[in-house]
Order: C-alpha cells, then structure tokens, then sequence
C-alpha cells in the first residue's frame, strides 16, 4: 500500500515505513539510542532526499524518545537531574558544533570530514565498548563499574562543584557532565545525529552511571534535543516530512516499549556489548563506503543541509505553466 | 448535331466535372488529447498511468516527448584520494529539463534526421549537447555522461523509442495511441507533452498540451503549510510528536497491563 509524502515528494511502501521505524524503535528502547544514525541511511537508501531523511529523522526521534522516556521513568531508569546538566552542555556544544561546519564547509570538504569524525568516534567507542564488556562477560560480573577507570575518580572528586546524583547513585563535579555533554553536542552537530550513542558510553564509562540509567537518561536529554532541531529544520529548511516522522514513529514507538521491555532481561555487560557490536557494524559500513567505488561520480551537494532540491524544481515548475494547448 | 455544338457540350460537362472534382485538400492537422490532464496527488498516490491520443496525417511518425521545466542542480564530483573516496569539487549543472520521457513509432534516429534531432533533444546525443557544466574546468563527457546516468538510474530520463501504436488509416489523418506510467516520483509542476508529426525526415508538424501534477487533500495542506508557514509546522511537528509518543505509551502501557492481570 503506497503513501504520498507531501514533503520528501515522492511516494513510497506504508509497511515498509512502519517496519523500518519499528526496527529502529526497538534498537532505541533497549539501547537508549535515538536511531539517527541507523535511520538516515537507511530511508536515503530507500529513495527519501538526505534533507528530508535527516530532518524528519529528528522528528520521529521525538515520538520515540517521548514514548521511551515515559517507559522508563515508570521503571525509575530516568536521572533528570543528570540529564538537565547533560542537555545544557549538549546545547552549548551542539551551537560551537555548528559553527565548526560552517568552517569546514567553507574549506571544502566537510563531507568527508564528517565521515571521517564517524569512523574515529565510532571505531574508538565501539572497540573500547566491546572489549571492557566482553572482559566483563567472562568474569561473569552482574554490573561491572570499570575499575582501571575509577582510579581516575580521586582526581575528578577534587574537582569543584560537587554534586549528588542520587538516581544513579553518584557523586561528581558539575562541571564533568557539562563538559560531557558540550563534547557530545559537538560531535553530534557535526555528525547531524542526537548523539545517543555516544553519549551512552559516556556515562557508563566516563560518569560511572548504571547502564539502565544511562539509557534512560539519554532517551530523556534526546528528547530535547530532537525538538530544537525539528523546529530549526522545520523553520529553516522547510524538511520536516510530519506525515513520514509520524509514519516512521507509529512503528517506532511500539518498538521503542518492545525495546525497553527486553533491556529489562539483559544485564549491563550484555546490553554494552550488543550496543558495540551495532556501533562497530555502522562503523564498518561507513568504512566499505569510503573504499567502495561510488555507483556514479556525481553525488547530490545538498547531503548535509541546505534547502532541498526538490523545492528549487517545484518553484521553477510552477512558474512556467503553460495555459493551453499550443501549436507551434 | 453540327460539330461546334459537340465541342460545347463536351466543353460544358468537362468544366461540370472540374467543379465537382474536390480542391487540393489542406494538410491534415496533428491532435492531441492527454488524459489525465492533471494528475492528482493524494495521500495514496503512487504514480498514474496516462493516455495520450490524436491523429497526424497520413503516412507519418509519431514522436511524443514529455519533458519538464528546465532547473539548476548540484552536486559534489567525487574522486579517488588514495584508498577512499572523496569530494574533488562542485559542479552545477543546467540547461536541460528535469524529466524528459520520449515515445515514437520507430527508433527517433529513424524518423528525424540528425539536425532535427538537435533541434528538438530527443536523445542522450542532442541532451548532451545541451548541457551546461560550471565552473567551465570541470565540465567534461564524463560530467555528462554520470548525469545522464544518474537521470536514467531515478527513471526521469526514459528514451523509449517504441510505445506509441498506430491504427489504420482513416478519412482524415492517422490515430495514434500512446499508454505509459507517469514516473511516481516526478515533483508537483506543470509538464510539457508534444507530439511531432514526422516526414522525409523533419517534424512537419507538431502540438503542445500541458500536463499538471498537483498535490491535493492531505498532501496539499502538509506541503503549503511547510512552505508558508515555517514557525507553525515547527511547533505543530514538534508537539505531534510529542503527543504521538505519549499517547502510543499510554495505549501500550494499558495493553502490557491487560495482558499481566489477565496472567
């Protein structure tokens, strides 16, 4: 069964929307990702224009952060407090990292810049992740609290500004999470995605908060920031697809308490080392597309930003209407 | 009957005969008609099929093309740099329509002669030449020809050669038929379809209709408040999204819940 999307243009298989959004859905609740990063290539491989993929992306993120986000509230998964602090430093980076791509589209290349950013953050993430748990696993520990890493935990405590976290039961300067989430912001300015799967190992790894927190809490930062992205595409691209996000979130908000649900079943270690494996899986298919010879030399210039194509074609078709049938 | 009487009564039947005989007859004239005119697009919309039907005179080929507005587009060229591949530069790329769709009773080169072909860019040779590269270093053959390929690979460009049926002639002119898909995803705007009459050659005659495709119901009102109003789909976008998440919780929270006290 077809559906028209009035935005992206063009038309496209109802099932295969609600199918993609439940898969990334699922992925959200048990991971606490918000799926960007999985779900833009996969809706430009299905013919929706990189913009509109993108910006609706942020749209749908939304639904599914909301839906997850109250999930896990009722399962007391959420740190609010540490989120707060986590959301206004990922404001704070996410504006510095737009200014970095204004720079380096000016250089030239950001393209491969971004490119270049994913496979670094996503190969050091995803590796790092996936030895600690697998180390984890075969110790058979039920909640490993990386212990090589807390000897770093005597100098942050000297830091100023300390301050509780009592849902996930730590204690840390003010000014770690801030930093924390201004780099994530950053890097997701950068990479154009919400950031949840960076942010996740940072907590765990690096703020010492319990996985399932750390996945809740990040559903909750994701959230917000998916809203101030949707209404700045919104405004300033005219890209949000509404009937291709609510598509997408119809599946990916039942997926999303699916998700959440199962991550309930797995251990920390089990859920960082599947979340690894999906890391290193993307990063992967980023490198093979680095190295593969492209199908056609000529790529659409408006992948990262900028109005769509499709509306400079609508605005010049429309005024070149011809009245009457006309002989020549 | 004496001899110049015969002479007038032959010379009177013959002059009847002459007024009688028709005059040389005007040239047949080529019609069209598309249907849909306007191709509606609704919320289930995946594409339409079109009919486009006329005569042109006798012993003639028929060439239809439907092409659409002519548009600026760019892209980033990608090179190899070592192992991977990367961005060499913009080009932009002009000159030529955003679809174009040809159908003709033989292959065009057939029917037309080279110089007509030009004329009129009906195929990959004459489109080629049309095509305008910036900036001027990069444009090359294999610019051109990446392009095209990319426009066949999206189905905007298809240059079918065959397609169009021609039925018996009739008193006045020829019936051609022509039944084709309307690519689903070519953008809302105001197509060109043409139908050219060919002889000896040369496009003896030849007649334009416009072909509309408009968003319509759901579609409409989604694309211009987008456009329009920019600030208000932003928050509208934002707080659907919020109440769909809620509210898909809320029905999924109440199912789990059924599901456990029925336990």
């Amino acid at each position: 069964m077809p559906v028209f999307l009035p935005v992206a243009g063009i038309s496209i298989s109802l099932p295969l929307l609600v199918g993609v959004g439940a898969l990334i859905g699922f992925l959200s609740g048990l991971f606490g990702v918000g799926g960007g990063f999985l779900l833009t290539p996969i809706l430009m491989l299905v013919g929706i224009p990189p913009t509109v993929a993108a910006a609706s992306d942020s749209c749908q993120i939304i639904a599914t952060s909301s839906s997850g986000t109250a999930a896990h509230s009722r399962m007391g998964n959420v740190d609010v407090k540490l989120g707060t602090v986590l959301l206004l430093g990922g404001l704070a980076g996410g504006a510095v990292g737009v200014r970095i791509i204004r720079v380096l589209l000016g250089l030239g290349d950001a393209d491969l810049a971004i490119k270049l950013t994913y496979v670094i953050v996503l190969s050091g993430i995803g590796g790092y992740m996936f030895w600690e748990s697998l180390t984890s696993l075969k110790r058979g520990a039920l909640e490993m609290r990386v212990p090589h890493l807390a000897r770093g935990r005597d100098i942050l405590s000297r830091l100023p500004f300390q301050m509780d976290f009592p849902r996930s039961k730590v204690r840390h300067s003010v000014v770690i999470p801030l930093l924390l989430g201004g780099l994530v912001g950053v890097l997701a300015a950068i990479m154009g995605v919400g950031g949840g799967f960076i942010m996740i190992p940072m907590m765990v790894y690096l703020l010492w908060t319990p996985m399932h927190v750390a996945v809740g809490t990040s559903l909750f930062q994701i959230l917000f920031t998916c809203a101030g992205v949707t209404f700045m595409q919104a405004q300033t691209n005219h890209t949000v697809d509404l009937l291709l996000a609510l598509l997408l979130a119809a599946g990916s908000t039942i997926g999303v308490q699916v998700g959440a649900r199962m991550s309930r079943l797995l251990r920390g270690d089990q859920l960082r080392i599947l979340l690894a494996l999906l890391v290193l899986l993307v990063t992967a298919r980023m490198v093979f597309g680095l190295a593969r010879t492209p199908r056609s030399l000529l790529r659409p210039a408006d992948e990262h930003g900028g109005a769509g194509k499709m509306h400079l074609v609508r605005h010049v078709a429309v005024h070149r209407a011809l009245p009457n049938t006309t002989r020549n | 009957m004496r001899p110049w009487k015969s002479l007038t009564v032959v010379a009177i039947l013959l002059s009847g005969l002459a007024a009688r005989a028709p005059a040389a007859s005007p040239p047949e004239p080529v019609t069209m008609k598309v249907t849909p005119s306007v191709i509606s697009m609704g919320t289930f919309y995946s594409g339409a099929r079109v009919h486009v039907e006329g005569t042109v005179p006798q012993a003639s080929d028929v060439i239809i093309d439907v092409r659409g507005p002519e548009t600026i587009e760019v892209f980033n060229k990608v090179g190899r740099a070592g192992p991977i591949w990367v961005n060499t530069g913009k080009v932009s790329i002009s000159g030529i329509p955003t679809l174009l769709l040809v159908f003709s009773t033989r292959p065009v080169h057939n029917c037309l002669c080279r110089s007509e072909i030009d004329r009129c860019e009906l195929d990959a040779a004459a489109i080629k030449s049309k095509i305008k590269i910036e900036p001027r270093a990069m444009a090359s053959e294999v610019v051109a020809d990446e392009f095209l390929k990319l426009k066949y690979r999206q189905k905007s460009y298809q240059l079918a050669n065959t397609g169009i049926q021609m039925e018996d002639p009739a008193e006045v002119g020829q019936h051609y038929t022509l039944d084709f898909i309307w690519p689903k995803n070519a953008a809302p705007g105001t197509y060109v379809v043409r139908v050219c009459a060919c002889q000896g050659g040369n496009v003896e005659d030849s007649l334009e209709a416009p072909l509309k495709v408009v968003e319509v119901g759901f579609p409409a009102m989604i694309a211009d408040l987008a456009k329009d109003r920019p600030a208000t789909y932003g928050i509208i976008s934002v707080v659907v999204a919020v109440l769909a998440g809620f509210g898909i919780d809320f029905i999924t929270t109440r199912i789990f819940k059924k599901k456990i006290s029925a336990h």
